[in-house]
């Protein structure tokens, strides 16, 4: 038997190569961009049947006085912490790419997502505070609480994602210049999410 | 490693393909893409039994309103029956589980678990799935979605009854359902189910595209890959839209959101669109793998090429997209503007054409071919003909005037019985009569196969072919006693017809558990290529050893060279070059 047949047939125990599990990763982020496109396209068509669009006459949102405001400019500031992890996340990338350990970027990395997951936490619980909750507001309290909801547990799955990438190279330095794959797929998913929160950010809160 | 000592593990593996792993490894947690889909296989016949069964119960209460169910009648939950017979709630209990246990838990693993695992790895040449621990996360995912579902049954309140399409606000209000809990756990099922498909569907785009054997273009692909292919895509992009919908009624039922309640700015017809925006590709998803079984069975029983190759594939590309812009067909009585309906009844009716294209390239393939009536064949061939009367009835209920008369009636069950059991299922039993060989080992009987066959055919449209009457004559859907309605009373005798039928349906499935029992036990023992059949899958052993294929296969042309004038047998394996004197169909 030819050596490439044993490597043909250790194929499907080691797992994909990179360039593979990287086009895996961007098949499923696919599915998770539908998912969001769902939550958020439903919230939208009841949000716009009942108002109208932001630039019409009658629109108001929130709809009644006595709904609390959500925290814009809290929000605004967090969403630079998340935006500001994408870029060190991408300096952490940057760094092992050189050959260097990436730790200390991966650690701000995770402080700057756990930052944001502690401060979306803060929000909920002062809008709950100010008697906003998934029962009360109607449509705006069931689609804020909901998509925030979702999208906060994929940033919380995120930090974790990072946090094991962290150990990893901590304990094992496995990530290499020229193979570090999960490192890269954390990272694709990571800025996904950053993503994901723009478009959330701009629906629920600006407009 | 040195070379030598390379070269001798590879003799060793060669050896014995099978790795030596004790039972946990091989049977429940096996990377093995072949493995898993034998997982996915047992587990859903498993589940077509209990779909048969709660169908058996549904049956036997419009045939017999209000008789006590013979033998199980006592064991039953009494959410469902009181004294043996069936009450009114229990009856939507078990119309509701019987679709989502027959659409989620039975067609879509078969077709797409079951036969998508262990074909596309071994129809592309390839060692395995691109990620099998993905894949076997994805079976144990299924099964986990399966439990939540059947707990239902045993949790206060009972079973969701409010039909698998679970139309707000009755699905998301508890005061109208009365089935809190077992609503709320249809939505986790659902949603843990949607996790599963698309681990799976991840894992099969990723797998068509990158692991190819040398020489396997995509135009060289058997249509089985490209419609599961075609079907992976349809999965990643409607399955989620489902997990966002069955969140929001998760969150109605427990959280106290007003998303289909009308009083909080919600609206009811929410639902409708985002169930029914995955609900139509989710029909394709059913479909496409069944059609790309059968046309491999048809090309190979007929010893002749696939007519129009490329014309079956563009047209299974076009269904699916066409199936993202039809979604509102099953919403015309649920109060749409003419214009809208006018163009999804048009959209509609365009799925049509790629449709009878399919269908007139199978009766091209099987024209003047030296036809094989074996059982996969004749399966096959059904699979044809009950899918043309499904099609067909479809697009009465695709015109807007017709819909809103045949809407919610019988005829509608009629349609997509045709379309799931005389399509899907059909194609499912063909594929394993021809497949099972190559799975086992043993081929299947012949004989007890025909007696399969005949009698599922007879019975099935024995069952639901007066379903169409009964719609035309007025027969709603959903109704658990049509002979309080005075119009309905005339045609008592059709519905217990159904049921003669649906019993001897249920009775039929013993001659293919006995058939399989036997077959595995005592069958004839399969060659390599028992069918003289092109695809990579048979040009290694039955079954085939651990990594698929002791050396890459190399491809040198199409998948369908069957009679090629200029070479003496009448087939052309994959992996043979053809002779300078051969005129092949491929390139």
């Amino acid at each position: 038997m030819s050596t490439a047949a044993i490597a043909h047939d250790s194929h499907g125990h080691e797992g994909a190569s990179p360039a593979v599990a990287k086009f895996g990763m961007i098949m499923f982020l696919l599915s998770e961009a539908m998912l969001f496109a769902g939550l958020l396209g439903g919230y939208f068509i009841l949000r716009w049947s009942e108002n109208g669009f932001p630039w019409q006459e009658n629109h108001a949102w929130p709809p009644d006085a006595g709904i609390p405001a959500l925290p814009v400019f809290l929000t605004s500031v967090n969403t630079i912490f998340l935006l500001a992890s994408s870029v060190t996340f991408h300096l952490a990338e940057g760094a092992v790419m050189k050959g260097k350990s990436g730790l200390g970027w991966l650690f701000v990395t995770i402080c700057l997502g756990a930052l944001f997951v502690g401060i979306q936490c803060y929000e909920w619980w002062h809008l709950h505070h100010e008697g906003l909750w998934f029962n009360t507001g109607g449509v705006y309290g069931s689609g804020f609480f909901v998509i925030t909801g979702f999208h906060g547990l994929h940033v919380a799955i995120g930090v974790l994602l990072i946090l094991w990438c962290f150990l990893r190279q901590l304990f094992t330095r496995c990530f290499t210049p020229s193979h570090h794959p999960a490192l890269a797929n954390v990272a694709l998913y990571w800025h996904f999410v950053d993503v994901v929160w723009i478009v959330v950010l701009t629906l629920l809160y600006y407009v | 490693m040195t070379a030598t000592t390379a070269d001798s593990h590879a003799t060793e593996q060669a050896a014995h393909h099978e790795h030596e792993v004790g039972f946990f490894h091989k049977y429940l947690w096996t990377f093995d893409h072949k493995m898993i889909g034998l997982q996915y296989l047992w587990t859903a016949l498993a589940f077509l039994f209990i779909g048969g069964a709660l169908a058996l119960g549904v049956r036997w209460q419009l045939g017999y309103p209000g008789a006590a169910v013979p033998i199980i009648g006592q064991f039953l939950p009494e959410t469902v029956a009181v004294d043996g017979s069936i009450i009114p709630g229990g009856y939507n209990m078990l119309v509701t589980m019987h679709a989502t246990v027959m659409v989620f838990f039975v067609v879509m693993p078969l077709l797409i678990g079951a036969f998508g695992n262990y074909l596309i790895p071994l129809q592309i040449g390839a060692g395995d799935m691109a990620f099998p621990l993905l894949n076997e996360l994805s079976y144990w995912l299924y099964v986990l979605s399966g439990v939540i579902l059947m707990a239902a049954f045993f949790v206060p309140g009972g079973a969701p009854g409010t039909g698998w399409t679970a139309y707000a606000p009755l699905s998301s209000v508890a005061a109208y359902n009365g089935v809190k809990i077992g609503q709320s756990l249809w939505g986790i099922a659902l949603f843990v189910n949607g996790l599963s498909s698309i681990a799976g569907a991840t894992n099969y785009i990723t797998t068509v595209v990158n692991m190819r054997a040398p020489g396997m273009s995509m135009f060289r692909m058997p249509l089985t890959v490209w419609s599961l292919f075609i079907t992976a895509i349809l999965l990643i992009l409607a399955v989620p839209i489902l997990s966002a919908a069955a969140a929001m009624l998760f969150a109605d039922l427990n959280l106290g959101t007003s998303f289909f309640s009308p009083a909080g700015g919600g609206q009811p017809l929410l639902w409708q669109h985002l169930f029914w925006f995955f609900g139509h590709p989710e029909v394709y998803i059913m479909i496409l793998p069944a059609m790309g079984l059968t046309s491999e069975i048809l090309a190979v029983f007929s010893r002749k090429p696939i007519f129009g190759y490329k014309a079956m594939v563009y047209a299974m590309i076009a269904i699916g997209f066409l199936g993202f812009i039809v979604w509102g067909h099953h919403m015309f009585v649920s109060g749409m503007s003419l214009t809208l309906s006018a163009a999804f009844s048009v959209s509609t009716m365009v799925i049509a054409v790629p449709s009878a294209i399919k269908t007139f390239n199978w009766m091209g393939t099987i024209w003047r071919g030296s036809i094989e009536f074996t059982t996969a064949m004749c399966f096959a061939l059904s699979f044809v003909s009950m899918f043309v009367i499904g099609g067909l009835s479809g697009i009465f209920m695709a015109s807007t005037p017709i819909d809103l008369f045949v809407h919610h009636t019988y005829f509608i069950v009629a349609h997509f019985h045709y379309v799931l059991f005389g399509g899907s299922i059909f194609a499912i039993f063909g594929a394993l009569y021809f497949w099972f060989p190559k799975m086992f080992g043993r081929m299947l009987d012949e004989t007890l196969g025909k007696w399969h066959f005949f009698l599922t055919l007879i019975f099935f449209n024995l069952t639901f072919f007066p379903m169409h009457n009964l719609g035309l004559g007025g027969m709603m859907r959903r109704i658990a006693d049509p002979t309080v309605y005075e119009h309905l009373r005339q045609l008592q005798p059709l519905n217990q017809l159904c049921t003669i039928g649906a019993i001897g349906l249920g009775f039929t499935t013993f001659v293919f558990i006995w058939n399989v029992i036997r077959s595995l036990r005592s069958g004839e023992k399969a060659p390599m290529n028992p069918w003289n059949a092109n695809t990579l899958e048979w040009t290694v052993p039955s079954p085939p050893g651990h990594g698929n294929f002791p050396k890459t296969p190399v491809v040198y042309h199409g998948p369908y060279e069957y009679s090629v004038p200029g070479i003496d047998k009448d087939y052309l394996p994959q992996t043979e070059p053809a002779p300078a004197s051969a005129r092949l169909e491929s390139h």
